[in-house]
């Protein structure tokens, strides 16, 4: 299988204070990788670099590789690769507009409106709220404002929203760290319906949750990349010291 | 938990505090108060819609052209203080960048704002009255209110705009929207009640202001404007005059229950303004 995002050589700093040090890997199309590892190992630094949003903040010096199918991403402008690499994060985003609006709202800035007629817009927003399984609890009131929902609806929209644009790959910060058991459930299970079309790549502090529902793990310890492989390869015969230790919860 | 010292010292703390809270609540009830009864004989229909007469001129007759100076004074310093203002804003909310910058024009900002009313009133004189060539009227006075106002506005949009949640920004960028097309279609009219309340008051600011307009733009007698060039009277600078010339007292005190009023039409507008949209 070819890859779908090949990393190599990524190095990331902050103001002078490195962050990711040589990282190389590859992420493999319509698969969930999960990135674990302990607070501020640079998974996130990590996952913000591979849709070029870690270059907006300040003092970041980055250098490296990334190429999407074969193409660097650094040529692409940021909004392409934004485009075709969506992101979901840790608390969710909602945005201060209606259920149906925070889902026309890309979808307006792409044009459909213009181009497509308002039945397609309608036909797309319901086929995604389906997709992330909020469709049958919100259909009453679209125009109910999003910020109303609950906490694991209200990610579910963003991962909803997320999909408008059809992004190649959905990148997903820690989603399920705010919600209670039954949404991360939720979620879960959305993600591995999601994997058939979508390349998902999530950050988990969950050891439980990346070995639910990830195919390929990758393990992060002071900002480098210690060990990846099959998930099930990774937990059951970890062959780095450190990932032994890590999943048996020796630190983190 | 509270020993004695410690209940006495909350007796004192919590005695100065609302004592300070009845005082000021009191003492604009008693300024407005004392104006609307003491004004309140000169308000009438034709003290709003007619010319001073009499000799010396406001001895009788209304204030009609005074009224309508302010509202074109207001006016031109609202527009062009928010010209500068809003740009200033956004740029320096979201793209300013290093902080160094941003503190640097803070301290630009805060120091305009401190620079006496009669200061910027002779600049005024100095800078659009006589260097442009604008002349002593509605636009040089307009403008040079816009200055003194421009901290005011940008002061508070900017706090709006900041309060605005980083992380909601981040992903609409994350859909591959630019930060432009963001800030345009869900930044802005997020904020635009706001920003509009901030325009407001600094126009109700400009409008009680006399200082900036005393070279520039506000003269003892003029008809209505009838251009940006027109010289014009204005409310608080006709009260001045009334009681600074011993013309008469009581029109004074009409000419300041109309002041006190338009003030407080504009102060209210941004609570309907807020009432509105929370009922949307």
């Amino acid at each position: 299988m070819l890859p779908i995002l090949e990393i190599s050589e990524l190095a990331v700093a902050f103001n002078d204070k490195k962050i990711l040090k040589n990282i190389g890997v590859n992420f493999y199309p319509r698969q969930i990788t999960a990135i674990i590892g302990p607070s501020g190992c640079g998974k996130s630094t990590f996952l913000k670099s591979l849709n070029r949003l870690v270059e907006d903040e300040q003092g970041v010096a980055l250098s490296g590789r990334i190429s999407l199918d074969g193409e660097d991403i650094f040529t692409l402008s940021p909004e392409e690769v934004r485009h075709r690499i969506g992101m979901v994060f840790q608390s969710p985003t909602p945005f201060p507009l209606s259920i149906y609006n925070n889902m026309a709202y890309p979808l307006r800035y792409y044009g459909y409106g213009a181009k497509r007629k308002r039945k397609d817009v309608d036909a797309l927003i319901l086929d995604k709220l389906k997709a992330v399984g909020l469709f049958e609890e919100v259909k009453d009131d679209l125009s109910m404002n999003a910020t109303l929902l609950s906490g694991g609806q209200q990610q579910r929209l963003c991962i909803a929203r997320a999909l408008t644009v059809e992004p190649e790959i959905l990148l997903l910060d820690e989603p399920c760290s705010s919600l209670d058991v039954k949404n991360t459930q939720n979620i879960e299970a959305m993600l591995s319906i999601l994997c058939r079309q979508y390349s998902i790549i999530i950050v988990t502090h969950n050891l439980f949750q990346a070995r639910r529902i990830s195919h390929r793990t990758i393990f992060m310890l002071d900002g480098e990349i210690i060990e990846a492989g099959p998930t099930k390869e990774l937990f059951e015969k970890p062959s780095d010291s450190r990932t032994a230790e890590y999943i048996s919860g020796i630190y983190g | 938990m509270v020993n004695g010292e410690g209940r006495a010292s909350h007796f004192a703390l919590r005695l100065w505090l609302s004592a300070s809270v009845f005082l000021v609540i009191a003492s604009l009830c008693v300024i407005l108060g004392y104006i609307f009864i003491q004004g309140g004989n000169e308000l009438s229909l034709s003290f709003l819609t007619d010319m001073p007469q009499g000799f010396p001129l406001g001895v009788e007759g209304g204030i009609r052209p005074a009224i309508v100076g302010s509202f074109w004074f207001t006016a031109i310093a609202c527009a062009f203080a928010s010209f500068l203002a809003l740009p200033t804003a956004i740029f320096l909310a979201f793209y300013a960048g290093s902080a160094r910058t941003v503190s640097l024009c803070h301290f630009f900002i805060h120091s305009m704002a401190g620079i006496p009313s009669i200061i910027l009133g002779l600049f005024g004189y100095a800078f659009f009255v006589i260097t442009l060539g604008f002349g002593v009227s509605v636009l040089s006075g307009g403008l040079i209110l816009g200055i003194m106002i421009f901290p005011f506005i940008e002061v508070r949009v900017e706090k709006t705009l900041s309060e605005f949640p980083e992380d909601i920004v981040q992903a609409s960028i994350s859909l591959g929207i630019t930060k432009r097309w963001t800030l345009v279609h869900l930044v802005l009219p997020e904020c635009i009640d706001d920003i509009a309340a901030a325009i407001v008051l600094g126009g109700s600011f400009a409008m009680g202001a006399t200082a900036p307009i005393l070279f520039t733009g506000a003269v003892l007698f003029a008809p209505s404007p009838h251009s940006f060039l027109s010289p014009a009277m204005a409310l608080p600078y006709h009260l001045y005059i009334l009681v600074g010339q011993g013309i008469s007292i009581s029109k004074a005190y009409g000419t300041s229950l109309v002041l006190v009023i338009l003030l407080l039409i504009l102060n209210i507008v941004p609570l309907i303004i807020k009432m509105y949209r929370k009922e949307r």
